[in-house]
């Protein structure tokens, strides 16, 4: 019961509730047939209408096929298109965000990305004795990019590395499975004299 | 966290997405290929001289331009205005004021009601003694009918997610002891710009 409670918490703190898209399209909808409806009552009282009386807006879809420039029609339509597959992706995609769920104690935890990045290049860092910014970690879905810049004449095993992020990582047992991916970029020759 | 309803909103995002790609769709082939052209113009005619048919057999007298038909299309516009509205409005929500509910009252302890606002001082007076942890907010929630605990955390950066959530449940755990019930709880770590300037100060030495 708590279980599932927690795990539908979990779910929800991960993914976008797409709420600011739909509030944006409802909005536009909503503001869309208020239009409408007002140009069909100008023409029912007989006043002139704002752009186009419900005829003459008819009357111009009817003869779309044969607007001149063809072209225009054709990349405005595309335009259209192009929203309606952008809007079909925000209903399909699961939207994640840079989320992880760390399944530590029987709490749910879910931690932003940025936060499990910072705390794994520190802890690369301090273990491989780099100076200040040295390393750098990116936390995506599925990978962690550790990438490390030692100073002139320091050797770096990336397998010692790799191994450092891991052993952190498996401290956070995170949801889904994170990769390692381990870079070293030497400085170049005569850079750095510091 | 809160009770949105996301399967509506992908609902009228997928409903609306399909609609604009059906119709930009149509224009393009109508535009690009006489075939479809004709079927539009065709179509189009059949429409409107519909609406036309409809417009002045069920108009309702002979004195006005207004008819059945007219209002029922009004009627459809202002439903589906309502629709939005209503949809809009439903959005957040969920919140509650009660963490802990026992009203039975058969336990030792009788009917127990623990306040959120007595939870959130609990927690976030204990995190303030923390230098890891930078700012804190507890909010509770009910999903699908069981009262959740919301602990959001911003730590300094460079700490140790794992640390922070240990902290942070140790502290719900013993608010668990103090009122003899265990609460479900979701604790997230943030991270934020206040993290990114509070990072540690390299020491001088």
């Amino acid at each position: 019961m708590t279980d599932r409670v927690l795990t539908r918490v979990v779910r929800r703190e991960t993914h976008s509730p797409r709420t600011a898209v739909t509030v944006v399209v409802l909005i536009l909808i909503a503001v869309a047939a208020a239009y409408t409806a007002t140009e069909i009552v100008l023409r029912l009282s007989g006043a002139a209408p704002l752009l186009a009386t419900p005829g003459e807006a008819l009357a111009w879809i009817r003869a779309l096929p044969d607007e001149q420039p063809q072209s225009g029609v054709i990349a405005g339509a595309a335009a259209v298109a192009l929203v309606g597959v952008v809007l079909l992706w925000f209903a399909i995609a699961p939207g994640r965000r840079a989320k992880h769920a760390l399944a530590v104690l029987d709490h749910a935890v879910v931690v932003d990305n940025g936060v499990i990045a910072s705390a794994i290049a520190e802890r690369v860092r301090r273990a491989s004795d780099l100076p200040r910014g040295a390393a750098t970690v990116g936390v995506g879905h599925r990978a962690v990019d550790v990438t490390v810049r030692p100073e002139q004449g320091q050797t770096i095993d990336r397998a010692h590395v790799r191994s450092i992020a891991e052993e952190e990582l498996e401290r956070y047992a995170l949801t889904p499975r994170v990769k390692v991916r381990v870079r070293v970029q030497q400085p170049a020759e005569g850079e750095g004299s510091s | 966290m809160n009770a949105t309803n996301r399967g509506i909103n992908r609902a009228v995002l997928f409903a609306v997405g399909l609609v604009l790609l059906a119709a930009g769709a149509a224009v393009i082939l109508a535009s690009a290929w006489p075939t479809a052209a004709e079927i539009w113009r065709s179509s189009a005619a059949a429409a409107v001289s519909w609406m036309q048919d409809a417009e002045s057999s069920s108009a309702v007298s002979d004195a006005t331009t207004l008819s059945g038909f007219t209002i029922g299309v009004l009627a459809v516009l202002a439903f589906v205005i309502v629709v939005a509205i209503v949809v809009i409005a439903k959005l957040g929500g969920g919140r509650s004021s009660v963490v802990i509910r026992d009203e039975n009252g058969d336990g030792a302890q009788g009917a127990v009601v623990v306040r959120q606002a007595f939870a959130s001082d609990a927690i976030t007076r204990s995190l303030a003694h923390r230098g890891e942890i930078l700012t804190s907010r507890v909010s509770a929630g009910r999903v699908r009918g069981t009262d959740v605990l919301h602990v959001s955390v911003t730590p300094r950066q460079n700490t140790s997610p794992a640390e922070v959530a240990e902290t942070v449940t140790g502290l719900v755990d013993s608010l668990a002891v103090l009122t003899g019930r265990q609460t479900p709880t979701l604790v997230s770590v943030r991270s934020g710009v206040r993290a990114r300037f509070a990072a540690e100060q390299p020491r001088v030495d």
